[in-house]
């Protein structure tokens, strides 16, 4: 099968900058730079039909577009590493195998809307990615790839790679230019959007890794190209999906968007662990509703995953078998989001801690019906919380409820979990 | 204009009003903690969900975060925007601590309103409640951070409001900590702010702890006498004991906030050393026996030393009811002199630049907090009148530039620093506010002022009714005590509420005194009548910019049954008034005297062009009087 993010990987080693560059790497940016406008290649992304790899799925081409044009004043690019989302490390193993892609990338899309300084914001774990993304800035630089003056058109543009103080909320785009600027790190009000008001009050465009990375490709091989490489007519490209759980190889792929959940599981990941049996999964990281053998065959594409009632998020994909108790992962999850609330708001600071005390009460036997009534009216008011930390995290939570309801009743009546016995 | 629909309320508001605050424009009460009108919005605690039925924006939506837009058609009664507020406040209980009984906010705590008012009867949540520990915050602020609900009020007020850096938010999730970074007293002088802004009890007042229920409190609209500014207070008092100060909301002076001098300064009015009783020659009298002595001693000095020997002395501190009588006392008592200031170098360093403050020459703190560029020249507002500091950031956070004019003057924001007054360009300004305390004037502020018409100018005067004192000096030609005694014919001097220095009464044979306060003066007297302190009377003050507020009575004058001896109360005699009580405004004290010397009964202080501040209400802005 065809790679675009991968297609530079060395094994168990991260690609040099030698053999990125004679593998066609930094073609699409001398393309761009000598031949190219701004808004040509603003276009050629919007073409694509590329939509944003971090979690929400917005078209990355009419997100920049909404940057005002005449307008004076600094404007940023902040490309998001923060990847802190259970079950996601697809940005991780790309960055530990090619920072240059990225890095292509970006300067791409800082020509595009007209960025002179970009940032990297990157998750505090992610030392090696980070001393990747370094090493990779400073050949490109020295190369005259990066920096003043690039490859003599006379755009300039630089990156700074900012290691983050690691919290889950830092992934919030606003809460991420809070941190950025050295605040707090608790999201904004919208309006005015980043794209109007961002990073220190200038227009500011927040990309997920894997979108900025994917630019180069979409340059250098054209939009088509690109959309065509999806597995479905109305998916564009490929998408990083990284698998883990009770499948025989975990790991994380690239595959073309639109292949079937089940494809994905009995292809790449070759099925499940000897022994176990497709219970559900995770679909898109923590933050979505879960999917059971019913959705063997929904596309993996946005659209497709959203109309089976849960969301493709950053394609992590966390399998369960038939051994695993639904109560006790959700259980697991929410406690996840419960710690990771920045404690701005009141339904998340205090109702997940709310949900996590009632899930508890369900799994160790001291549950009852009014502890289902509980979860569902926290499934549906936490969605007015301020951010979509709270609500995301409910995610799991209105898919237990949804097709686990059977296993959540067993433990009230039985006053036991029943995959524990 | 937006027009909106709300409740089937139609309401038309100016742009960029809130959908709260228009809900509240047509007494439509909505719910709201973290949204203050000083502070503005935040979207933080999500109590005042609302349903969006058409408009712009549709569904349940904070209506603390939308403007209110053309179209909008809004419900506070949908059930599922009732069943989220309900939600909020049970997210919010189920860490707060049911200790309404021993807290002092119970009673007015919004929170424990809303509880009852959202219809959270019913506790669902049967785990352990978080808890914190608490700090010492010096000796005037309780810090109780269990009670806390996260509102995020008080670090936006002390950090961004305030420009305070040594108190914050910690942690993150549900162990959010709003506190200082070590224990210690809250070093920003308008720390006490906290305690009016927290919605519940994590901060409330030390030195009123436990003494009082909201129910109990004597209260009235008021004002602080403790600089010029004159912010707009509500005192609180109990069993005739001052115990604390409020502040309250008056949008031309101090919007919503006072400064700690002002709000923790009970010490005085409560002082178990306050002189109280009348006294001839240091003997306890009644106020009769008092009026008579007084009167036959003005008889007896004028008899001695002929007329002109007596000097009427009144203060800047002196209300202005008492001040207005101050010159017919003068003319009945044949006077030499009618002075308003003691010593010559008050009377030299306000008078003149009272004279400055032409019709609307002057700069309200509205006009401070408006401003876009603003010269502090030759003052410390931070010591003189803090309050005007705190304006002074409001117009910086607007994006107003700041000078200062030489070096040395810290201020709570950004200063450009300029070594001559000329330096700073007035002309580019739009409406620039010039603040100077009462000094003599250099010849530079004189030309400025005349360059520039459009500079206004906030001086900062010593005392509460400065500005009222200084009109009265000029316009019955009063001068200092000081100047008056330099002849050597005083012999007798009627001191009202005047600080004049025992020196400046050597080898005067005749003293007598009305004040509130122990004072050099009341203990040279031989006659001496109790005076009501501000909190106990109605009265008026003229601040620093000409507007004249009215400040209603508190409470009853007495000596705090907390001061009491246990052998004196519970009383034991049947009396009418209770220990303490004799001491009168100070106006009706002279009225009287007036009387005795063969004067009209003046039962209304304010007469002639003063007539129409007759019915000042006392919740008003105020009136700008400079046309008197």
């Amino acid at each position: 099968m065809e790679q675009i993010l991968f297609r530079h990987n060395k094994p168990e080693r991260c690609v040099t900058f030698a053999e990125y560059k004679s593998e066609g790497g930094f073609a699409a940016l001398k393309k761009a730079l000598a031949g190219m406008s701004p808004d040509e290649v603003q276009q050629a992304v919007m073409d694509s039909g590329i939509r944003g790899r971090g979690g929400a799925g917005f078209p990355t081409g009419k997100k920049w577009s909404f940057v005002p044009r005449n307008l004076t004043g600094p404007r940023w690019l902040i490309c998001n590493c923060d990847e802190m989302e259970p079950g996601t490390y697809k940005d991780r193993i790309l960055l530990e195998a090619n920072p240059y892609s990225l890095i292509e990338g970006m300067v791409l899309a800082c020509y595009a809307i007209g960025v002179r300084h970009s940032f990297i914001f990157i998750r505090r774990g992610y030392e090696q990615a980070a001393t990747n993304l370094r090493r990779a800035i400073a050949e490109a630089t020295a190369e005259g790839l990066l920096g003043e003056n690039i490859l003599g058109s006379g755009f300039s543009c630089d990156i700074d790679v900012h290691v983050s103080a690691g919290r889950y909320i830092c992934g919030e785009e606003t809460a991420l230019m809070n941190a950025l600027e050295g605040k707090r790190a608790n999201p904004r009000a919208k309006p005015p959007f980043p794209a109007i008001k961002g990073l220190w009050g200038g227009p500011t465009v927040v990309n997920n890794v894997e979108s900025l990375a994917n630019v180069p490709y979409i340059i250098a091989q054209g939009a088509q190209w690109f959309k065509e490489t999806a597995a479905t007519p109305e998916a564009a490209g490929m998408k990083l999906f990284c698998v883990s759980g009770h499948v025989a190889n975990p790991a994380c792929f690239e595959l073309p968007l639109g292949m079937s959940l089940g494809e994905i599981i009995d292809g790449p990941c070759g099925g499940m662990r000897p022994g176990s049996s497709f219970k559900a999964c995770l679909p898109g990281g923590a933050s979505t509703p879960y999917f059971t053998a019913d959705h063997w065959g929904v596309p993996m594409d946005f659209d497709p995953v959203a109309k089976a009632g849960s969301r493709l998020g950053t394609g992590g994909i966390v399998v369960f078998d038939q051994q695993t108790c639904m109560v006790a992962a959700t259980l697991n999850l929410v406690r996840f989001y419960a710690r990771e609330s920045c404690g701005w708001c009141t339904p998340c600071r205090e109702g997940l801690p709310f949900v996590v005390h009632t899930l508890e009460q369900i799994e160790s036997g001291n549950g009852s019906e009014e502890h289902i009534a509980i979860l569902k009216e926290h499934v549906k008011y936490l969605n007015y919380a301020f951010c979509a930390l709270a609500p995301g995290a409910m995610g799991p939570v209105d898919g237990l409820l949804k097709h686990f309801e059977d296993e959540i009743l067993e433990h009230i009546k039985t006053g036991n979990c029943p995959c524990r016995n | 204009m937006p027009k909106l629909i709300i409740d089937n309320i139609a309401v038309e508001v100016a742009d960029g009003v809130t959908v709260l605050e228009a809900a509240q424009s047509v007494d439509i009460p909505i719910p709201h903690f973290c949204w203050h009108p000083a502070l503005g919005k935040a979207g933080a605690c999500r109590v005042c969900a609302v349903r969006m039925m058409e408009g712009p924006v549709k569904g349940i939506q904070m209506s603390c975060m939308l403007p209110a837009q053309d179209g909008m058609v809004v419900s506070t009664t949908d059930p599922e925007a009732v069943t989220m507020r309900r939600n909020v406040i049970e997210w919010l209980m189920i860490n707060h601590p049911h200790d309404c009984p021993v807290c002092d906010e119970g009673g007015e705590c919004q929170l424990q309103d809303y509880t009852i008012a959202g219809g959270h009867g019913i506790r669902r949540y049967d785990g352990k409640k978080r808890t914190h520990i608490n700090q010492d915050l010096g000796p005037y602020i309780q810090h109780e951070m269990n009670r806390c609900i996260q509102c995020y009020r008080c670090v936006r007020f002390y950090q961004e409001y305030a420009g305070g850096t040594d108190f914050g938010v910690m942690g993150s999730a549900g162990r959010v900590y709003f506190g200082r970074f070590r224990e210690g007293q809250l070093e920003s002088p308008f720390s006490g702010n906290l305690v009016d802004i927290c919605p519940t009890g994590v901060f409330t007042d030390k030195t009123a702890r436990f003494r009082a229920r909201y129910w109990d409190y004597d209260m009235a609209p008021s004002v602080c006498p403790g600089c010029s500014l004159g912010c707009n207070t509500t005192p609180v008092a109990r069993y005739r004991e001052l115990l604390k100060s409020i502040a309250r909301r008056n949008e031309a002076v101090n919007s919503w906030f006072i400064c700690d001098r002002g709000r923790f300064a009970n010490g005085e009015v409560n002082d178990p050393q306050r002189p109280r009783t009348p006294l001839i020659d240091g003997v306890e009298s009644s106020r009769n026996e008092a009026l008579k002595a007084l009167l036959f001693r003005i008889a007896q000095t004028e008899e001695r030393y002929g007329t002109g020997s007596i000097a009427i002395v009144g203060s800047s501190r002196l209300s202005l009811e008492a001040a207005l009588l101050l010159p017919t006392l003068a003319e009945l008592t044949s006077s030499g002199a009618l002075c308003y200031f003691a010593s010559e170098e008050e009377s030299g360093r306000t008078l003149p630049l009272f004279q400055l403050l032409t019709a609307g020459r002057s700069a309200s703190q509205r006009d401070v907090r408006e401003s876009d560029c603003i010269v502090v020249y030759g003052c410390d507002p931070l010591q003189d009148a803090p309050m005007l500091a705190l304006a002074i950031r409001q117009a910086w956070r607007n994006g107003a530039t700041v000078y200062t004019v030489g070096d040395g003057i810290s201020l709570p924001c950004d200063v450009t620093t300029v070594d001559r007054l000329d330096a700073v360009p007035l002309s580019d300004a739009k409406n620039p506010v010039l603040i100077r305390s009462a000094a003599d004037i250099p010849d530079q502020l004189a030309t400025t002022l005349h360059q520039h018409d459009h500079l206004k100018l906030a001086v900062l005067f010593p005392a509460a009714n400065s500005y009222g004192a200084s009109k009265l000096a000029l316009k019955h030609l009063g001068v200092s005590f000081e100047q008056a005694i330099s002849s050597g014919d005083i012999k007798g001097v009627i001191s009202v509420e005047a600080d004049i220095p025992q020196k400046l009464l050597e080898g005067i044979p005749f003293v007598a005194a009305l004040d509130w306060r122990m004072t050099e003066t009341v203990q040279a007297a031989q006659i001496f009548f109790p005076t009501t302190a501000w909190v106990e009377m109605k009265g008026t003050f003229i601040n620093h910019e000409g507007r004249v507020q009215r400040f209603n009575k508190v409470m009853n004058p007495g000596v705090p049954i907390r001061g009491l001896d246990p052998a004196v109360h519970p009383p034991h005699i049947h009396r009418t008034a209770p220990p303490g009580g004799e001491p009168q405004p100070a106006w009706q004290i002279l009225a009287a005297v007036i009387e005795g010397l063969g004067g009209e009964l003046i039962t209304e202080p304010f007469t002639g062009e003063w007539e129409r501040l007759r019915g000042l209400d006392a919740e008003c802005e105020g009136v700008i009087i400079n046309d008197i």
